[in-house]
């Protein structure tokens, strides 16, 4: 870990493509303060994001990523796309094979057990080569995070998501998409850029809980092979290792009402001292009480973006109003 | 078989006068207890609501060639709108939301089911009717009457802007709480309307299956189009009640203070997910399996062959149905159901593929050796098979609910059902549109005109809907007006797929004037000896009233794709 | 069309109530809407809708009942008739599945994030239930007996007794009408109100739906009493009846299933009323 924290101090500092606006923004400006100091990772340390004109996942962070992954391109994938071609082989065959020039007379047969047989086992046989990893799969999903796993509650807001950390003093950070210039002036991409990111430790199992304060929401990443939907009464808790430090964007992945397709998700994930000092510049404590014992209770509260003045009724992305 | 055409014919002929005694315009269209005329109508619905729903994909696919919001705002002001920042997002989730239900409740069902087996079913089996004509009536007004609702809802305040913009799985609370406005409601009644008429329908069909066949027609020997019609029917009867308790309590949460799903006094999100799923996954089956009918017909028809394992072929559609009801969590992968219900989930979806891959390989076993023509509605079927198998096979990496939690509301779950309606769905209605317009009109489209029809659509589909498995892996969520410039290529190269696809449908119109105006008279079977089924039997198009006396059903008749009449 | 007739299906002539059923039902749901958002004639479009509605029963079911009478239901339309019939039922059958589905996914998942609820089955917010032994038992056993008085009336009507069947079907009614009347009673009395917390929403929207289809059946049976009266029934046929009876046990084993679950089990344990 000291290694992977080494790493993104060198190359946030050293990376000479920061663009100049993005230092002078502020964005590095607390990296004189010590190591230890908590300052936002710059473009350069996007991880999972999408890949222009991308045919394929992305690449995959998390150990269940990695597995899923392995498990669609070297079992699925295959298997699908052998049975489209073996069907539409099948089909050009018989096109050419058994058309009226070159076969005049039609067999009249219409029944051979075996061969039905055959095409009935042979998919179930190749079903129960899919169900052995998926059902690893899934019970690799669903591993529940150690006792004393670093907690974070995810809450989804029409349509703005708050963060809000029990074991580090229960504060709450409100993430907006940034609108397109801001985005585009600090190098990071339009309609994925947040104000404040999700911060988390990077390398040990984090428990991910979800709940939605209004309509159901969904909290997607693509790039760690996660997605558990908010939903209002409920609190849905999942496990998420991110092997990598950096940020990793993701989208509102359940229809939630207007704004839905502005509601991006940025995780920035820091090695443990970064970590620490972020959690400080936020006013929260390290190695408090413990207060996530028992789940909170979703507040039934109102959305805050219907309060005026509230952090979620942010302004919209600035190139949607010249509409 | 040909004799056996002529005698029919003769037989129609000595009635026909009384036969074809039709009713003044008003009382034939709007009083219809005629099972061909009413099935007409609901052909014309539905070519007029895929129209409308093919056009509003069209919008979709323009606002979503590059990102950025373009055309969003003009639409809510044609609309009568504000076209406030919100408003105009808000015309996204009305778009989609309108797409989805116009399609599945106002195309593709009535196409099917209203038209194609109101039609062919009494005639395969040897009746004359349906058995409750008036009934059969009533379902294709609350159709319309249910798609009217629709049209009223676009109008009508939907909490942000005009119209209701729940997707069109009306998830709860965004259509509860999230909604308020009276659009949503009118959506809601929209479902409740079309709802009532395909149970009616469902009724319709099942009674008749089992009532009417004609003497000697077991069930054995019907037609596979109609196995699948009995099996749709059945699917109906049972699911859509399910759906209209779902609604009903949406209405009750909304406007009269229940709290079904509403976490403020106990309810549960959720059990709405649950109960629309119950619905939701035998509906897809219901959109398909008529399809599977059709295709059924066509490929024995155009390989002068009987069907291939008749048997396996009809308890395959029973099995699919059978299944259908005990999956419908797979399209809930993510909301947080436990591990054992997600393992349970997946190993039963993926049971699926084995009964549709027994109908697959049956059409192909059908085919060999067969003595094929490439008619138009062959060529549609044999597209059929391969696009619906590209649509079932992603539909297998959807079920592992491990893999669904990367997929799950992504543009690749938007490809997945595509390729089983828009290409699989809609290719079968062509085809079977293809096969049948001669006997429903009495004249001949241009062959050629089909052929372009289906090429060009074919390449045009292809590219609109293959390029979404990409944008879908790569992380596109369903459901958004405007995304983040990586998204931008595959988008781009979609809706340059949606300009050539809606070619061809420009080319289907033509044909199908080219028909009327200037088509050949068609004769009782234009499709050869491999045509079969009762219908051929009969003059194109048929008599006001067919088989006015029963046709008796050959006894040592093989299970080929539908009984022969007896050449008596 | 008639005389070249060679079977015995029912070919109908056009008829125009289909069409006015439809749009009287569009407008009925019409002006639910508006009634529901308190907007302009709400009550106008909803009267005309449900005049629409009135009107086609009277007219759609009337020309039935003429239809029968004029020997058009040969045996196969009979069959017909029983088909639609117990398909109509199970379609029904499953409708209440919703409603019990809801049922038991609050009773047994009762959520713990509201106070409302707080856990428990009945909520928190639920101070006492009816005693399931009290008025619901004795609907219970009112429409148990109605179950035996339609029954008698089947029977007297088989024998040709129509004395006996206008005695049973009056006595069925009756009894269905006793039982909305409590009903309609137990919920003016109810320790809890509509709506507000899922388990009077359910309470009310089962049992409520239950209740409708009380009324349809009492009304279903009202109209074979008119058509005994007329002297329409035979001891041969007589499927109008028999389909008002059907429909009847249905009502019937549901409200058991009412009882059973949501009176009984579901309230199992609170104070009772
Ligand atoms: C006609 C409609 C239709 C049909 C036929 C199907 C067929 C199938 N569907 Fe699809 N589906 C939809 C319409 C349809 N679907 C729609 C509309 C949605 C989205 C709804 C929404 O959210 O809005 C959806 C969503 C959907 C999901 C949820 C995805 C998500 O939201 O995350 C899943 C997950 O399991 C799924 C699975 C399947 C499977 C396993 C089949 C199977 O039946 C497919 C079986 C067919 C084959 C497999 C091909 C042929 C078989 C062979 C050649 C044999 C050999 C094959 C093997 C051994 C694999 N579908
Ligand atoms: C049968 C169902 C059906 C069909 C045919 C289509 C057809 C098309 N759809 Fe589909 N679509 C849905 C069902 C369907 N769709 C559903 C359920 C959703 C989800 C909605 C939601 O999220 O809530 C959806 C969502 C959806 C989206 C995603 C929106 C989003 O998530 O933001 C997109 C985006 O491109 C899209 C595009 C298209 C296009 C370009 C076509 C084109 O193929 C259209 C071209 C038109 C035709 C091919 C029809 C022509 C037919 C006739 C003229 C009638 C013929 C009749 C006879 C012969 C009798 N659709
Ligand atoms: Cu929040 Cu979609
Ligand atoms: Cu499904």
């Amino acid at each position: 870990q000291d290694t992977a924290a080494a790493n993104v101090q060198t190359q946030n500092v050293a990376d000479a493509s920061v663009p100049a606006e993005v230092a002078a923004d502020g964005q590095n400006a607390e990296a004189a303060v010590g190591a230890d100091a908590y300052k936002p990772l710059g473009p350069d340390m996007i991880v999972g994001q999408p890949t222009p004109g991308g045919m394929t996942f992305q690449e995959q962070y998390s150990p269940n990523g990695e597995y899923a992954l392995w498990m669609h391109d070297a079992i699925l994938l295959p298997i699908i796309v052998a049975i489209s071609l073996l069907v539409l082989g099948l089909l050009m065959w018989v096109v050419v094979r058994y058309n009226r020039r070159s076969n005049k007379v039609a067999s009249k047969t219409s029944h051979n057990t075996v061969i039905e047989v055959i095409w009935t086992l042979v998919p179930v046989l190749i079903l129960v080569v899919i169900a052995v990893p998926s059902i690893t799969l899934l019970s690799r999903q669903y591993e529940s995070p150690p006792e004393d796993a670093f907690t974070v509650k995810v809450t989804g807001y029409q349509w703005y998501w708050g963060y809000s950390y029990p074991d580090n003093g229960d504060f709450e950070v409100i993430s907006n998409m940034l609108d397109d210039d801001e985005a585009v002036a600090r190098g990071l991409p339009e309609k994925l850029a947040v104000d404040n990111r999700m911060v988390v430790p990077v390398g040990e199992p984090i428990r991910i809980q979800t709940t939605g304060a209004d309509v159901i929401h969904s909290f997607a990443l693509p790039s760690l092979w996660f997605k558990l939907d908010a939903v209002p009464g409920r609190l849905n808790e999942k496990m998420l290792l991110i092997q990598k430090p950096g940020i990793y964007y993701g989208q509102c992945s359940e229809l939630c009402g207007v704004r839905h397709g502005y509601m991006p998700i940025a995780i920035e994930a820091l090695p443990r001292p970064q970590f620490e000092a972020w959690v400080l510049s936020q006013g929260g404590e390290i190695g408090g009480e413990d207060v996530s014992d028992e789940p909170e209770a979703a507040d039934l509260q109102e959305p805050e973006s219907s309060v005026e003045g509230a952090p979620g009724a942010g302004a919209p992305p600035v190139d949607a109003e010249e509409v | 078989m040909a004799t056996t055409a002529d005698s029919f014919q003769a037989h129609t002929e000595e009635h026909h006068h009384d036969a074809d005694h039709k009713p003044s315009f008003f009382a034939r269209w709007f009083m219809s207890t005629n099972h061909k005329d009413i099935g007409t109508l609901y052909l014309i619905f539905a070519i007029f609501a895929g129209v409308i729903g093919g056009g509003i994909s069209g919008i979709m696919r323009a606002e979503l060639r590059e990102p950025g919001i373009q055309y969003l705002g003009w639409w809510v002001a044609l609309l009568g709108g504000e076209a406030g920042f919100d408003q105009t997002l808000h015309m996204w989730n009305v778009l989609i939301s309108a797409h989805g239900l116009i399609m599945v409740f106002f195309m593709v069902m009535p196409a099917m089911i209203g038209g194609f087996a109101n039609w062919f079913v009494p005639i395969m089996i040897g009746a004359p009717d349906m058995a409750f004509p008036r009934m059969n009536n009533i379902s294709f007004w609350l159709t319309v009457a249910g798609f009217c609702s629709l049209m009223i809802s676009t109008f009508m305040p939907g909490g942000t802007g005009l119209g209701a913009g729940t997707g069109w799985t009306v998830y709860a609370p965004l259509s509860t709480s999230g909604s308020p406005g009276p659009a949503v409601d009118f959506a809601i009644f929209s479902l409740h309307l079309a709802g009532a008429g395909s149970i009616m329908g469902a009724i319709n069909f099942i009674t008749t299956i089992f009532n009417m066949r004609a003497p000697g027609m077991t069930l054995h020997k019907m037609p596979l189009f109609v196995w699948s019609v009995l099996v749709t029917a059945f699917l109906l009867l049972l699911a859509l009640p399910v759906l209209a308790a779902a609604i009903t309590m949406l209405i009750t949460d909304r406007n009269f203070g229940t709290t079904f799903f509403d976490p403020a006094g106990g309810g549960d999100p959720l059990l709405y997910q649950h109960l629309f799923w119950f619905f939701g996954h035998p509906e897809v089956y219901i959109m398909i399996l008529p399809g599977f009918g059709m295709i059924s017909q066509i490929i024995a028809t155009f390989s002068r062959k009987p069907v291939f394992g008749y048997l396996g072929m009809a308890y395959a559609m029973v099995a699919i149905g059978v299944v259908g009801f005990i999956v419908w969590a797979h399209h809930m992968y993510t909301v947080g159901l436990d591990v054992n219900t997600k393992m349970y989930f997946t190993a039963a979806t993926m049971v699926i593929a084995v009964p549709t891959g027994i109908k697959i390989f049956s059409w192909i076993a059908t085919m060999w050796k067969g003595s094929l023509t490439f008619a138009s509605p062959m060529v549609w079927a044999l597209g059929f098979i391969f696009l619906f198998t590209v649509g079932g096979v992603t539909g297998v990496v959807l079920a592992n609910g491990g893999i669904d939690d990367n997929l799950h509301d992504t543009y690749y779950v938007v490809a997945h059902f595509h390729y089983v309606l828009s290409l699989g769905a809609v290719t079968s209605l062509f085809a079977g549109f293809y096969y049948w317009f001669p006997k429903m009109s009495g004249r001949m489209h241009s062959e050629l005109l089909a052929h372009i029809h289906f090429w060009i659509f074919f390449v045009g589909v292809n590219m609109i809907f293959f390029p979404m498995h990409f944008l879908g892996m790569d992380g596109m969520p369903r459901r958004i007006p405007d995304y983040t410039p990586a998204f931008a290529y595959w988008n781009n190269f979609a809706t340059i797929g949606y300009e050539v696809m809606a070619v061809s449908v420009g080319v289907f119109f033509v044909n199908l004037i080219y028909a009327f105006v200037a088509g050949k008279k068609a004769g009782p079977n234009p499709w050869g000896e491999g045509a079969t089924t009762l219908e051929w039997t009969l003059s194109s198009p048929p008599p006001f009233h067919q088989f006015e006396t029963l046709p008796v059903i050959d006894d040592n008749h093989d299970h080929s794709h539908g009984g022969k009449p007896a050449t008596a | 069309m008639a005389g070249a007739k060679n079977h015995d299906y029912h070919i109908l002539p056009p008829d125009i109530w289909p069409f006015v059923a439809s749009m009287s039902a569009l407008t009925f749901t019409s002006g639910m809407v508006l009634f529901m958002h308190e907007m302009a004639n709400a009550w106008l479009v909803l009267g005309l809708g449900v005049a629409g509605l009135i009107a086609t029963f009277f007219g759609w079911f009337g020309k039935i009942v003429a239809e029968a009478q004029r020997g058009d239901h040969t045996p196969v339309v009979q069959l017909h008739l029983r088909y639609g019939m117990i398909l109509f039922i199970a379609s029904e059958v499953m409708f209440f599945v919703g409603w019990f589905w809801s049922w038991f996914d609050f009773a047994l998942f009762p959520t713990d994030m509201t106070d409302v609820i707080g856990g428990i089955w009945p909520p928190e917010s639920i101070e006492a239930v009816m005693d399931p032994f009290d008025l619901p038992l004795l609907n219970t056993l009112i429409l148990l007996c109605s179950g035996t008085t339609v029954t008698w009336a089947h029977h007297a009507l088989i024998h040709g007794d129509r004395e006996g069947l206008k005695k049973g079907l009056w006595a069925t009614i009756v009894l269905g009408v006793i039982f909305s009347f409590i009903q309609a009673f137990e919920y003016m009395h109810a320790p809890f109100g509509f709506g507000g917390n899922t388990y009077s929403s359910a309470f009310y929207m089962a049992t409520g739906f239950h209740g409708f289809h009380v009324l349809m059946g009492t009304i279903f049976l009202i109209v074979c009493l008119v058509r005994t009266y007329k002297g329409h029934f035979t001891p041969r046929q007589h499927f109008g009846f028999e389909a008002a009876a059907w429909y009847w046990h249905f009502v019937d084993v549901v409200w058991l299933f009412l009882f059973v679950t949501v009176y009984v089990w579901g309230g199992w344990g609170a104070e009772l009323h």
